[in-house]
């Protein structure tokens, strides 16, 4: 069909009168037509006033929590300590304790093979400890982050559940922030299906939020070169 | 360094001199609602749908609380059944969550693109019904014009039910049984008795019609 012929059928098209093939004549029509573009958004407009004419119903509250559980497969709270106490535990065997990188003023040891167990346990016990405290981080993008520290004994970590991969250029970086000053406490990358730990060792009563920002690979930036895409108050 | 330690108090707006107390949590504050930007009220439409493509849940709520009103709406209107139009509903937020970033801001307003989607889903799911129903054998014009002015009926008094109702009516029955009734022009042209062509061109220029009345209508905010 000619440009004309298909111009012709736009209106129909915005109406979705048009019969599947014809729709989809116009639809490959559309991907190389500017002049067609312009003029569909202008009649589907108009369709989408057509549309506001209808007696104006709010659907049920449940298809709400529906839709939201829909696109949430995993919960989206864990309770602490309980909770991760027996998550944790379960999963300690699978669980990967990723040494921070950079080297700053915390704690940042490469965490040797033969440590890691050790700091593994470590780790469980101020997860699950009584003065354990959690800060849900959350942001731009869609995670189930969680900072766990226990401020009496220096002694924290980040827990990450679901966080994007952030490719290969990039790596995550976790911020301590006192103040308005940002203090690297480690890159990370998180593991497809399986939570990764971030142990962070600091005064924690220095600082007020922790944050998440993705920097360059592998070693991340001496100080934060993007907006945080995750932040929590601690 | 000079750019990040800029970066941050950009961010926070601290300034380095300030003695006041609670400066130590202000900070905190405006980074938290500087990266949660759904929270906020009055965020426009495609700041939400390009939150959607990346995945933010957030987002996701906000467009869904925004949006689904209208959605719901249009295809109960034209499926008039509840469960049917609440299927549809979480179709359309389901293909969104799935597709935001095959909306392309250059084909026009979110709103529109939304509702564009909704009205396809339900015109198909209308023509599923059709192809699994047995249609009466002898459907008469004037059920046709019943069905017309029955969809008139029900729409909400407003401009666009003015402007419908200003239309010629030949002009007015194509676009009702069209978009309301979710028939392909063809069918129109034989519930009408009219030819192909003769239903094409009433329903070219009722569009065009309706375009010039309706542009620059304010939609009232869902």
């Amino acid at each position: 069909m000619t440009h004309e012929s298909l111009r012709d059928l736009l209106p129909a098209y915005a109406l979705d009168a048009l019969t599947a093939d014809q729709a989809h004549e116009v639809s490959a029509h559309l991907e190389t037509c500017e002049l067609c573009r312009g003029e569909l958004a202008l009649l589907q407009e108009t369709a989408s006033q057509l549309a506001g004419a209808t007696p104006q119903v709010a659907p049920p509250p449940r298809l709400r929590d529906q839709m939201l559980a829909a696109i949430h497969p995993q919960p989206r709270t864990i309770t602490i300590p309980r909770g991760w106490a027996i998550g944790l535990a379960a999963a300690a065997a699978a669980l990967v304790i990723v040494a921070s990188l950079t080297a700053a003023r915390f704690s940042r040891e490469v965490v040797l093979l033969e440590q890691r167990v050790a700091r593994q346990e470590q780790i469980l016990s101020v997860l699950t400890g009584p003065a354990a405290k959690t800060a849900v981080l959350a942001g731009v993008v869609q995670a189930n982050v969680k900072f766990v520290y226990d401020p009496s004994r220096g002694e924290g970590a980040l827990v990450v559940t679901d966080l994007r991969d952030p490719g290969r250029q990039q790596v995550y970086q976790l911020w301590l922030v006192a103040g308005s000053t940002p203090e690297s406490a480690g890159v990370f990358r998180p593991e497809a299906g399986r939570p990764i730990v971030v142990p962070v060792r600091a005064d924690f009563t220095k600082y007020q939020a922790v944050a998440i920002s993705i920097e360059r690979a592998p070693f991340g930036a001496s100080q934060p070169t993007t907006t945080p895409i995750l932040t929590g108050r601690i | 360094m000079r750019s990040s330690a800029m970066f941050f108090s950009m961010h926070t707006g601290i300034q380095h001199e300030s003695s006041n107390p609670n400066s130590r949590i202000t900070p905190i504050r405006e980074i938290v609602s500087l990266v949660q930007p759904v929270a906020r009220e009055g965020v426009q439409d495609r700041e939400l749908l390009a939150g959607v493509a990346r995945r933010n849940s957030g987002a996701f709520e906000a467009l869904y609380d925004r949006y689904s009103r209208p959605v719901y709406s249009l295809a109960l209107g034209m499926l008039r059944d509840a469960q049917a139009a609440q299927e549809i509903t979480q179709e359309v937020f389901l293909s969104i969550w799935r597709q935001a970033d095959e909306f392309d801001p250059t084909r026009g307003n979110v709103r529109s693109w939304l509702l564009a989607l909704a009205h396809h889903k339900t015109v198909d799911a209308i023509r599923r019904g059709r192809l699994r129903a047995t249609e009466p054998l002898e459907e008469t014009q004037a059920s046709d014009l019943d069905v017309v002015e029955e969809a008139l009926r029900r729409l909400e008094q407003g401009r666009v039910r003015e402007a419908l109702v200003r239309l010629p009516a030949e002009q007015r029955q194509a676009i009702v049984l069209a978009y309301y009734g979710g028939y392909t022009q063809q069918e129109v042209a034989e519930r009408l008795s009219i030819p192909l062509g003769t239903a094409k061109t009433r329903i070219r220029d009722a569009m065009i019609r309706l375009r010039g009345t309706l542009a620059g209508v304010k939609e009232a905010t869902p």
